[in-house]
C-alpha cells in the first residue's frame, strides 16, 4: 500500500467518525442510522485485504469507543472482526461489481451488531433479550448497504494504485 | 518478515489490545482514567456535535415530517374511534368518575412538580450507536448535574444521566433497553418496573402478576427505584398482550415524550436521587 493510500485512509476514517457522531445521528430512520465507520472497514477489507479492513475497523472503533458512554474496546473489537471477516469473504468472490461490497455490508452488519451485544452480555453490560432483528439488525443492515452505494464509489476513485501494487479493484484492461 | 505472519501479528495485537482494554474499563470504577478520558472526550466533541445538530436540524424535521405523513392520516382513523368509543364512555357516570379521580391525581402531581429544583439543557448530540438511546445534553458538573438524575419535559419523564462530563452529560432514553425505571399504575396503583425495549414502547413488568392492566392506563414514576422523584408521568399503556406456555403477559406502555422532536430538557437536581446520596455518605 502507497503512502498516499495510507493518508488517505487515515483521513477517510477520521472524517467517517465525525459524520459518525456529528451527523448519522440526525438521519435516525426508525431509531437506526447508518454505521460509516463499518462500511469504510468493509470498503477497505474489499480493496485492501481482511487485516488492512480489521486495522481500519479497529481504529474507527476505538475513537468511536472513546467518546461514547460504553465499554471502550468493545465497538473496536466488533468492527475489527467484521471487518476481517469482510476481507476473508471477499476471496472467494471472482466479481468486480460494487454488489460484492454491498453483500458483504449486509452480512457484516449483522455479524458486527450480533458481536457487539454478544460480548456486552458475556460482560454482563447487557440485559437479555438485547436482540431486536426486525427493529434495529435488519433495518440497519439495508440503512449501511445505502451508505456503502455512495461510499465504495468515492473510496474507488482514490485507490492510487501504482505500478507492481494489487490491482484487485480494477477492471481488467481497465486504467 | 513474511507478510502473512506479520497480519497475523498485528491481528493478534488488535484483539490484545481491545481484550485489555474492555477488561480494564470494566473493573474500574467511575472515575477511573478510561472513564475520565471518555468524559473528556465528551466536553471536547459536544460543541462539535452542537454545531452539526443545528446545521441539520431542518433536514432532519424535513424528514421525519416525510416518515410522519402516512402515520398521520392513520392516527386521524384511529382518534375518529377512539372520539367514539370515547362518547359512548362519556355516557357511563362511573366511568366519568374514573376519569375525574385521574384527572385529579394529575393535578396534584403538577403540583408536586413544581416544588422540583430543575436545570434547563438543551440536546446537543446522540448516540452514535444503534444499540442505544442515548443523547447529550450541554450542562455538566459544573451546572450541578449528577449521575442517576432524572431528565423530564414537559410532556413526562425523557431519561436519566449515565455519564457526567464538566460541560456535557450523557442522558438514557426511558426507551434504551438498559433503562428501567420503577413505575405506577395511576388508575390501580399496581407498582413494577418499566422496562427499555430500544423501541418506541416499553414494557411494563408489574410486581403482582395479577394486576389487572388495562389499555390507557397512565404510569408515572413509582420513586422506589431510588433514581426518580414519585409522581412524574412516563407514558400510557398502549397494549396488553397475553402470552401462552406460562410466559409473562407483554404490557407495552407509549412513552408521552416524542424522542424525535426532543430539542429542550429539564434535569431534576433536587430532590437528588436516592442512589447519589446513598453513594455520597459512604
Amino acid at each position: 500500500m502507497s503512502r498516499r493510500r495510507q493518508i488517505f485512509l487515515a483521513g477517510a476514517v477520521v472524517l467517517a467518525f465525525i459524520l459518525q457522531i456529528a451527523v448519522m445521528p440526525q438521519f435516525k430512520l426508525f431509531g437506526v442510522q447508518p454505521d460509516l465507520i463499518l462500511v469504510v472497514a468493509v470498503v477497505v477489507a474489499v480493496q485492501e485485504g481482511p487485516v488492512e479492513g480489521a486495522i481500519v475497523g479497529f481504529c474507527g472503533g476505538m475513537l468511536q469507543d472513546i467518546v461514547g458512554p460504553q465499554v471502550m474496546g468493545v465497538g473496536a473489537f466488533s468492527e475489527t472482526v467484521a471487518a476481517f471477516l469482510a476481507g476473508v469473504l471477499k476471496e472467494f468472490f471472482m466479481t468486480y461489481s460494487i454488489l460484492l461490497p454491498v453483500l458483504l455490508v449486509f452480512i457484516v452488519t449483522i455479524l458486527e451488531l450480533s458481536v457487539n451485544q454478544l460480548t456486552l452480555l458475556m460482560l454482563g453490560q447487557e440485559n437479555l433479550p438485547p436482540f431486536n432483528v426486525l427493529g434495529v439488525i435488519l433495518p440497519a443492515a439495508v440503512y449501511n448497504v445505502l451508505a456503502v452505494l455512495v461510499v465504495y464509489p468515492v473510496m474507488r476513485r482514490f485507490s492510487f494504485t501504482q505500478k507492481g501494487e494489487s490491482l484487485i479493484l480494477t477492471r481488467p484492461g481497465g486504467r | 518478515m513474511p507478510s502473512s505472519r506479520r497480519n497475523r501479528i498485528i491481528l493478534i495485537v488488535i484483539i490484545i489490545v481491545c481484550i485489555s482494554l474492555v477488561t480494564l474499563y470494566v473493573r474500574e470504577s467511575d472515575t477511573g482514567p478510561l472513564h475520565r478520558i471518555q468524559n473528556f472526550f465528551l466536553d471536547l466533541l459536544s460543541p462539535i456535535s452542537n454545531f452539526f445538530s443545528k446545521i441539520f436540524r431542518p433536514v432532519k424535521d424535513g424528514i421525519v415530517n416525510l416518515f410522519h405523513l402516512p402515520s398521520l392520516s392513520k392516527d386521524k382513523r384511529e382518534l375518529q374511534k377512539e372520539v367514539a368509543t370515547l362518547r359512548r364512555q362519556a355516557s357511563e357516570s362511573r366511568e366519568l368518575e374514573a376519569e375525574v379521580e385521574e384527572f385529579k391525581r394529575l393535578l396534584k402531581w403538577s403540583e408536586e412538580n413544581a416544588q422540583l429544583d430543575t436545570v434547563g439543557a438543551d440536546i446537543v448530540g446522540q448516540s452514535p450507536s444503534n444499540w442505544k438511546r442515548l443523547m447529550i445534553v450541554n450542562k455538566g458538573s459544573s451546572s450541578g448535574i449528577k449521575k442517576y438524575m432524572s431528565v423530564v419535559t414537559e410532556e413526562g419523564l425523557a431519561g436519566r444521566i449515565i455519564a457526567v462530563g464538566s460541560r456535557s452529560s450523557v442522558v438514557q432514553l426511558i426507551t434504551d433497553s438498559r433503562s428501567g425505571i420503577g413505575a405506577r399504575d395511576l388508575r390501580n396503583r399496581e407498582t413494577g418496573v418499566i422496562e427499555g425495549r430500544n423501541e418506541n414502547t416499553m414494557r411494563f413488568v408489574p410486581m403482582n402478576d395479577e394486576a389487572v392492566m388495562q389499555v390507557g392506563d397512565i404510569m408515572v414514576t413509582s420513586g422506589l427505584g431510588g433514581t426518580s422523584p414519585p409522581g412524574i408521568v412516563i407514558g400510557r399503556v398502549a397494549q396488553v398482550k397475553k402470552r401462552s406456555a406460562g410466559l409473562a403477559r407483554l404490557v407495552e406502555v407509549k412513552p408521552f415524550v416524542r424522542f424525535s422532536r426532543l430539542e429542550k430538557v429539564l434535569i431534576i437536581i433536587t430532590p437528588e436521587p436516592e442512589s447519589v446520596i446513598l453513594k455520597e455518605a459512604q
